[in-house]
């Protein structure tokens, strides 16, 4: 479906193209000069980080290694028991490496919390967060963000990675969802 | 293995498998913070919130039931926060339960967990849990060992 066709869905632009593109680039610098010198591995949580990540990791001027991990979500296919599981693991070890988990947003900070304790498990060098968005209303659990893109007021927003639905991903800037499309309020 | 406690309400159940999902340790109404007392120093109200979150030492109040008993909610927890400065206290009203179930792809059960609905109906026959009703079983997490007030 052609992204011009999902604006229709869209209730408004939040951040738009140009200036996420801008924000990304100020990151990239920040982490640049921070870790001087050395090799970073980034870490994004599939599949909404995907878009930032890879905008990310141009605009950093060091070695980079990326890598991917997919996390099961409470309410995905139905799930509403067990408890979260790591479908894809990471491909490579982090054991003494310098890492920066890639998110598109902070919510809850309920899977952010399991996925730090986790890598933190792997022995890393350094763990940091990186985050293009963070929306504190409902957060639960505190999260030490060292770069952070926007903060984001309650509202559901989709685009640059964002879904609904699995849909809306592609659109280039970061929108906020019509609730009609999905029965809010 | 301690006994699952029983909700007020099935939203706190739906909130407690949320946590279980993602390893977050919780305790049911364990912790009474009084209030309010009287000239003699009785207390006659006091504020047990839903939920605690050990490990990240952390209250969560769900009220999402009608405007009038949020608003009586609001007024204890501005209390307790006057009186316990130091007691970290997270209220989640019916929008920001309802936010939380769409982000998880649940919006379909609002209806059953949010309001009147997530009440469950009281069971002729059977002794009062300590909520009011009935109560909503869940199998996992910790008991808590306060009585309900708040």
């Amino acid at each position: 479906m052609p992204a011009s066709s999902l604006e229709k869905d869209v209730a408004e632009i939040l951040i738009d193209e140009t200036t996420l593109q801008a924000k990304v680039a100020e990151l990239g610098a920040r982490i640049s000069a921070d870790y001087h010198d050395r090799q970073v591995t980034l870490v994004s949580v599939l599949k909404g980080a995907l878009p930032f990540m890879a905008d990310l990791m141009r605009s950093i001027s060091l070695p980079v290694r990326i890598d991917l991990m997919e996390v099961s979500s409470y309410g995905g296919a139905t799930e509403t028991s067990g408890q979260v599981r790591i479908l894809k693991d990471l491909s490579s070890s982090i054991e003494g490496e310098d890492v920066l988990i890639v998110e598109d947003i902070i919510d809850t900070g309920l899977t952010l919390h399991y996925v730090t304790e986790y890598l933190r498990g792997k022995d890393p060098a350094s763990l940091a967060i990186c985050t293009l968005l963070d929306k504190p209303a409902r957060r639960l659990v505190d999260i030490d963000i060292a770069y952070l893109g926007f903060e984001i007021p309650d509202r559901f927003v989709i685009g640059y990675g964002l879904d609904y639905g699995e849909i809306y991903r592609n659109l280039p800037y970061i929108g906020v969802l019509r609730p009609e499309v999905y029965g809010g309020e | 293995m301690s006994e699952a406690p029983v909700f007020a309400h099935a939203s706190e159940a739906e909130l407690a498998r949320i946590l279980d999902y993602y390893k977050v340790e919780w305790q049911y109404e364990p912790h009474v913070f009084p209030i309010r007392w009287n000239s003699e120093g009785v207390v006659v109200e006091s504020f047990a919130p839903d939920f605690y979150l050990p490990e990240l030492e952390l209250h969560i109040e769900l009220t999402t039931l009608k405007q009038s008993l949020v608003r009586k909610k609001n007024r204890k927890l501005r209390h307790l926060r006057e009186l316990y400065p130091m007691v970290r206290i997270k209220l989640f009203y019916a929008r920001d339960f309802r936010a939380l179930l769409l982000k998880y792809g649940r919006l379909d059960a609002a209806a059953s967990l949010i309001g009147i609905d997530g009440q469950p109906p009281p069971r002729r026959g059977e002794a009062a849990s300590g909520t009011a009703g009935g109560g909503v079983p869940v199998g996992s997490g910790s008991a808590g060992s306060g009585a309900a007030d708040g």
